[in-house]
């Protein structure tokens, strides 16, 4: 969850593509274990009456691995774990539900720290979650001034 | 300087809502339950939305009602979580946009922009809705029962818009992914520079835009055609025809003359 944010963790590369390991600096059990994404529910976890958004996520590859888009980060989730064939886009969904329902998309971490407005954190992926963004504070670098005329 | 109005509101009010200065929910809501009602009668827009993230953040209030709501412009934005929200009357423009999550049923008509960015999510119009219905959606269902008008789902990135009646021109520029289901009659410039997605009409298109051609339809669109009429209940027309984009502008075919000039 959020707390285990920490900014030291991340590992940037100066690569041309950023995946979800650079940002968070770790992976997850989820990338690599089929059977803790099995009970995940996607019509339960959409709204509507059927995947709604999740129509448009579909199994994509980052670095030859198939991946898929965390469209909260903006980068790619590598999925590590043998795929049935025929069910790519199922467990590509199902991967991408539980990251965002655990609070390990990097997007998330930054509302935990940076949101302006309150709001629920893990959005509408799971009832009942933290709200965040209801104190927030401008950062503030320390030993920097104000350039004079300002 | 934005004029603020001292009016027998319970706050002042901006007219031109340049500024919504009261920042505070008005705690009006009659909640009985899971449910709340809201009377928007003599609420400013902002107030209105701060009633409701009052209520299905704060409260946990699951499914909310607004009354009276006037036509206000950019009602029920930025929801980020799962509620049903009905709203009773007619919206203004850019009304449920920025959501992800909220099913929201409109019962009246919309202004321009609807739904414009949203995520994710559900939003039902029963009468029509405006230009640029859709703009730049990212995911969802949007669902209009009548007929909308020019630039339905402009940039949209995803999700499906469904359209009972006609939409006017430009259906579709700049589109990027998602489905577009139009029951009625398209205006001219269909699709015009679009770069994926597909879209779906059932009765006639005035006129093609620049690399929108025709697609033959397959199992899988008539799968997702019967699956939305059916959690809409909607009545689906017998026939419709598919276009997609014809990928002949994803690359230059031809060479500027100041390019030439450079290259030769």
């Amino acid at each position: 969850m959020s707390d285990l944010f920490d900014l030291s963790d991340r590992k940037l590369s100066t690569r041309q593509g950023i995946d979800t390991e650079e940002l968070t600096g770790k992976t997850f059990p989820y990338q690599f274990d089929a059977t803790l994404v099995d009970d995940v529910d996607l019509d339960a976890a959409t709204p509507g009456d059927d995947i709604n958004w999740l129509e448009d996520v579909h199994l994509m590859s980052e670095d030859g691995i198939p991946a898929v888009f965390d469209r909260y980060t903006n980068a790619f989730l590598k999925i590590h774990f043998p795929i049935p064939e025929g069910r790519e886009d199922e467990y590509a969904r199902k991967v991408l539900i539980k990251h965002l329902q655990e609070g390990n998309s990097y997007g998330i971490w930054l509302k935990y720290r940076h949101a302006k407005f309150a709001q629920p954190e893990l959005g509408s992926w799971l009832a009942g979650s933290p709200t965040v963004g209801e104190n927030w504070r401008p950062p503030v670098l320390e030993g920097w001034e104000p350039p004079a005329g300002h | 300087m934005v004029a603020v109005n001292e009016t027998s509101r319970t706050g002042r009010y901006d007219v031109r809502g340049l500024a919504e200065p009261d920042a505070e929910a008005p705690k009006t809501a009659r909640i009985d339950g899971d449910s709340a009602v809201v009377d928007a009668a003599d609420l400013s827009t902002r107030q209105i939305n701060l009633e409701l993230r009052r209520l299905v953040y704060g409260e946990g209030i699951s499914e909310v009602t607004v009354t009276n709501p006037g036509a206000k412009h950019s009602i029920a934005v930025g929801l980020l979580t799962r509620c049903r929200i009905t709203v009773d009357g007619s919206l203004g423009y850019f009304a449920c946009t920025l959501g992800d999550g909220p099913e929201i049923h409109v019962t009246g008509r919309v202004g321009w922009s609807l739904a414009e960015n949203m995520m994710s999510g559900v939003v039902v119009v029963d009468k029509n809705a405006g230009s640029l219905t859709g703009a730049a959606m990212r995911g969802g269902d949007l669902v209009v029962r009548g007929h909308v008008g020019a630039r339905t789902g402009i940039d949209q990135k995803g999700g499906t818009i469904l359209v009972g009646g006609n939409t006017g021109s430009m259906t579709g520029f700049m589109m990027q992914r998602g489905r577009q289901i139009i029951c009625g009659n398209a205006g001219p410039g269909l699709g015009d520079s679009m770069y994926d997605g597909e879209i779906y009409v059932a009765g006639t298109v005035a006129s093609l835009g620049v690399d929108c051609v025709e697609e033959e339809m397959t199992p899988r669109d008539d799968e997702l055609l019967d699956r939305k009429f059916r959690i809409y209940r909607m009545d689906r027309p017998e026939r419709f025809r598919k276009f997609v984009c014809g990928k002949q502008l994803y690359n230059y075919d031809t060479l500027e003359p100041s390019e030439r000039k450079l290259v030769l």
